[in-house]
């Protein structure tokens, strides 16, 4: 169990056990190297990572980004916004010229499904999917499940429900691929404008449209973050509708367990998806999550080099 | 070279293929004999079918020349086996006589059958009418605005009870905008799986419907280009029972392929009209089989290399399929309908839709004929395409059969 199956990381749909085992295994030894004062590792010293990031992040890039520096590796920022993709460059342009300067890692996020895949067809260096529109937020997932095991010791057997926007949601489809691998009973519940309507291939899953039935038996609730753009297309009627119905309030918990655990992949719309009391509340592991998706995102990197090295 | 004697060659004569024979062809006809000097070639056994018609060709000239070009596209049809087709621009609205007149002349040059559609709005922005009067007085055989929908109901219906005058069929492809929203693939399990925005098949049904409303109440005949969901067929059969005029037609690829196919995510399957279901697809291989699909479309639409190589959303939408049609869908058609059906779903009904005299093989008169061997693999290299594009779902792909010669408008190429 040392080197992973996969050579890239596009998403957790058809990643296996095995892989998804050794990064979390991984990424707990990383994240006791996190709470050591000298938090820094020289496992990617001489390795140059990109962020590539296509679509606004504060997060998910200051996290790589702590990931790669705390591995040693030289690490570049790229966005958009000052990039030459403003000035009408290919994609693969782009990557290509990045690629010409002798990099190892590119780490991307972009509004379109598939784009990591479509990067590692056209280019040599490894690829780590950020986020690539509605498909897939891996890294986000693999913390979301390093934080239960984390907290309730395995993942195998217990009930996780993702609550909200599951339609638009790259995190809720990374998390039912790898959740569901990993051997728990994953829900998923939303407004139905907000859940996908063909669910066939997503059968390992359970669809719930009552939300109260759907946290009754969860030991860990991930709400997601609902955009205000579903209420400009006509998706959803109010924010305060949403709240009522779909929200994480003090009335909704009373119908799930004492202990269940409260999860968020940030930034939270306090008061919409998630009261401000449950956030800061005993149950919520929120902080965790972020503390978790610096070790797991280390342990991807670290990995995915290692595999190349070992090649 | 015009003149050249096949031999060992089975021609398709009154609907079934004879037995191998030898076809002298001298000046574009089936003649007795062929003078001295005329090429031979051995067709071993291989079929002599008549060619074949295209509807949906889109050449980019004049406006994207430097895209493609009739040179090209006259290229690709000589490659492919075609002696027509029907010619409508997404990018260049023939909305008036000039323009129409503009590109017939450029047509003329190559001596191929080429039909052509006049817009019914100018620009396609559906706001204002277009000259129809005119435009089919100058040779348009019809009217459509290229992929665009026309959600504006009155002026739809002022489009087509203006363009009633003319007698001629107008031409939509059923997609409503509004329904579509920004979507670019079947709204199915690998959408949802994907997180793709997509298109539901209402988004074709509901256009469909107000089409063949507004048909039945004025009386005007249209045509459905590249139908993509059974719904739809149900649709078609319905009007015509109430004595709707109303024609069809199904894209080659969508007989090829399902939605499975975005698991690829690959740009060359992004095409405007999406492909459905394995349901779908079914279905309209049905409707081919129960005579409710007319004809088998082209849709032959050039996009550069540089459009096409980015992420699937991102991509151009469009396929060129004219060099590959023929070997890619004949044995499959052939494997569920008579060679007599295939050969009017690609050759006799498009032609007809678009006025254009069938191809036919005939001793003694005019010969426009494909050569194929139905059971040698071909693989589709880039090298097989005209022009500088290469936007082909079946790139690298085997296809089943292999076209060996075309004979068009009197000129033999070999392929």
């Amino acid at each position: 169990m040392s080197a992973l199956e996969i050579k890239h990381l596009f998403g957790l749909r058809g990643v296996s056990k095995h892989d998804i085992r050794l990064i979390l295994d991984n990424a707990k030894q990383f994240r006791e190297i996190l709470e050591r004062p000298v938090k820094k590792v020289p496992s990617l010293r001489g390795m140059t990572v990109v962020n590539l990031f296509f679509e606004n992040s504060t997060r998910t890039r200051t996290s790589f980004e702590l990931a790669e520096k705390r591995l040693s590796a030289d690490t570049v920022n790229f966005t958009s916004s000052n990039s030459s993709v403003k000035k009408g460059e290919t994609l693969v342009d782009t990557l290509r010229n990045i690629e010409a300067m002798k990099i190892d890692i590119v780490v991307v996020r972009h509004k379109g499904t598939g784009v990591p895949k479509f990067l590692a067809d056209n280019s040599d260096a490894i690829i780590v999917n950020a986020g690539d529109g509605a498909h897939e937020h891996p890294t986000q997932a693999l913390l979301d499940m390093l934080t239960i095991e984390e907290k309730l010791g395995t993942l195998e057997g217990k009930n996780v429900t993702i609550v909200g926007d599951i339609r638009h949601s790259r995190v809720a489809r990374s998390n039912l691929w790898g959740m569901t691998t990993m051997g728990a009973h994953v829900t998923l519940c939303g407004p139905s404008t907000l859940v996908p309507r063909n669910t066939e291939l997503m059968d390992k899953v359970t669809w719930e449209s009552d939300v109260k039935k759907a946290v009754k038996d969860a030991d860990a609730i991930i709400a997601l973050r609902l955009q205000k753009e579903r209420m400009d297309d006509a998706l959803l009627p109010s924010m305060r509708e949403y709240r009522n119905t779909f929200g994480i309030t003090h009335e909704l918990l009373e119908c799930a367990k004492d202990k269940v655990l409260i999860m968020h992949p940030g930034p939270i719309n306090r008061g919409v998806e998630l009261d401000s009391e449950i956030a800061d509340g005993d149950n919520s592991v929120i902080l965790n999550q972020v503390t978790n998706g610096v070790a797991v995102r280390m342990a991807v990197l670290y990995l995915l080099a290692g595999g190349r090295a070992n090649a | 070279m015009r003149n050249v004697i096949l031999d060992n060659v089975r021609p398709f004569v009154d609907g079934k293929f004879e037995n191998p024979t030898k076809m002298c062809l001298v000046d574009g006809a089936w003649a007795d004999s062929a003078p001295e000097g005329s090429q031979e070639f051995d067709a071993k056994g291989a079929l002599a079918i008549p060619a074949l018609f295209g509807l949906g060709l889109d050449f980019k000239e004049p406006l994207r020349d430097d895209i493609y070009t009739f040179k090209d596209g006259v290229d690709a049809m000589r490659r492919g086996g075609f002696y027509g087709g029907l010619y409508e621009s997404c990018a260049n609205a023939i909305d008036d006589s000039l323009k129409l007149s503009a590109i017939q002349q450029i047509s003329a040059k190559y001596g191929l059958s080429i039909a052509f559609l006049g817009a019914f709005s100018n620009g396609y922005q559906c706001k204002d009418l277009s000259e129809m009067v005119e435009l089919a007085q100058g040779g348009a055989i019809g009217f459509g605005d290229g992929n665009q929908d026309c959600s504006r109901s009155r002026f739809l219906r002022l489009a087509m009870e203006y363009g009633s005058m003319t007698g001629k069929r107008f031409f939509f492809m059923p997609l409503d905008d509004s329904l579509r929203h920004h979507g670019l693939v079947h709204e199915g399990c690998y959408a949802d799986t994907l997180g793709m925005k997509a298109i539901p098949r209402v988004a074709e049904t509901i256009a469909a419907f107000r089409i063949l409303e507004m048909a039945r109440f004025l009386k005007v005949p249209v045509h459905f280009k590249q139908v993509s969901c059974g719904e739809t067929l149900r649709l078609i059969e319905d009007a015509r029972k109430i004595g709707v005029d109303v024609t069809c037609d199904v894209d080659i690829y969508h007989l090829l392929f399902d939605d499975s196919c975005l698991f690829n995510l690959d740009s060359n399957y992004n095409v405007p009209m999406p492909f459905r279901s394995a349901e779908d697809r079914e279905a309209l291989w049905k409707g081919l089989e129960s005579g409710v699909v007319n004809a088998i479309s082209i849709n032959h639409d050039p996009v550069l290399r540089q459009d096409k190589e980015v992420n699937f959303e991102d991509a151009v939408p469009g396929a060129i399929s004219l060099e590959v049609a023929l070997p890619a869908l004949w044995k499959s058609l052939c494997g569920r309908l008579s060679a007599a059906r295939a050969v009017e779903l690609l050759s006799t009904a498009p032609a007809q839709l678009a006025g254009v005299a069938p191809a036919e093989i005939r001793k003694g008169s005019a010969a426009n004929l494909v050569l194929l061997d139905p059971d040698t693999p071909t693989e589709v290299t880039p090298s097989m395409f005209a022009g500088q594009v290469r936007n082909c779902p079946l790139l690298g792909q085997k296809l089943p059969s292999k076209i060996l010669g075309t004979y068009l408008g009197g000129l033999w190429t070999e392929v």
